[in-house]
């Protein structure tokens, strides 16, 4: 398994032989397919996360993920919320399939 | 390193995100010209209703399209959530002219979703909307070619129903 991405509190890694992913979200060790994946980005990058900032839209600042089809359940806090969107970003340009570069120069 | 991630998905996530975009545009569309329809059968033009009703499946077709493309690149395709459907309008020329003013809007979307994939190098995507940079020409001169017969035509007496007739020409 390489690792490919870690962030404050998450790692992704790869692992070639089983080609799948995996990201350590520090109390669990999560398998995820390249879909899985994908899918992770999507719910992360559609997080109202201004909301986080207006105690009406969002008043105590947690986010539930749900992943994998179900499988896992998440609470996130706001920072929690904006690492993980840290890791899917750096983590995609790290796996060669995003093409942003303003990311890397962070 | 095996590339694992290129082995499964052959275009960039940016890419993706601007053609799910698109496929929320077209859907978007769709739902637009049902509206239309609606509108133009609650008004007596019934002709002008079928034109709407065959634009409102094309536009799902063209969604389609892309949507079956994500899935062929490997991509994650997202169904669209559609809302802020406009049910009113003015006049029969009032719909017209919202409808060139949308196909234009689709237009340059496409245009800038074909720049920026030319710009990363994303060949596959780029030559995959050739075909909409055609498309677009066509349905963008089609609702010009109506709105000039509605000018010539006028909209006083019997003007409005031999418009509603002359559309009939416009639907394969
Ligand atoms: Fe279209
Ligand atoms: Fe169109």
């Amino acid at each position: 398994m390489n690792v490919i991405f870690q962030s404050t509190y998450y790692t992704l890694y790869q692992a070639a032989n089983e080609r799948c992913y995996y990201i350590d979200f520090g109390q669990k060790l999560v398998r995820m397919s390249l879909c899985q994946l994908l899918s992770l980005r999507h719910k992360v990058n559609t997080i109202a996360i201004e909301n986080h900032f207006d105690s009406d839209l969002n008043a105590h600042g947690f986010e539930v993920l749900m992943l994998c089809n179900k499988e896992h359940l998440f609470i996130l806090n706001t920072l929690e919320v904006l690492d993980l969107k840290n890791l899917v970003d750096h983590g995609f340009v790290a796996i060669g399939l995003s093409a942003k570069t303003e990311v890397l120069s962070q | 390193m095996k590339d694992i991630a290129r082995q499964s998905m052959s275009i960039k996530v940016e890419s993706m995100d601007l053609l799910n975009g698109q496929i929320k545009m077209e859907a978007h569309a769709s739902a637009t010209y049902l509206a239309m329809a609606s509108w133009c059968e609650q008004n007596g033009f019934f002709t002008s209703a079928k034109f709407f009703f065959k634009q409102a499946e094309e536009e799902r077709e063209h969604m389609m399209k892309i949507f079956n493309f994500l899935v062929d690149t490997g991509g994650n395709p997202i169904s669209p959530e559609v809302t802020n459907i406009n049910h009113d309008y003015s006049s029969i020329t009032d719909v017209f002219e919202s409808t060139l003013e949308h196909e234009v809007k689709v237009t340059k979307s496409i245009h800038n979703i074909v720049k920026k994939a030319r710009e990363a190098g994303d060949i596959a995507t780029e030559r995959f909307l050739d075909w909409f940079v055609m498309e677009q020409i066509e349905e963008e001169n089609t609702v010009r070619d109506i709105l000039d017969m509605i000018e010539v035509t006028g909209t006083e007496g019997v003007g409005l129903q031999m418009i509603d007739n002359q559309v009939a020409n416009w639907i394969e």
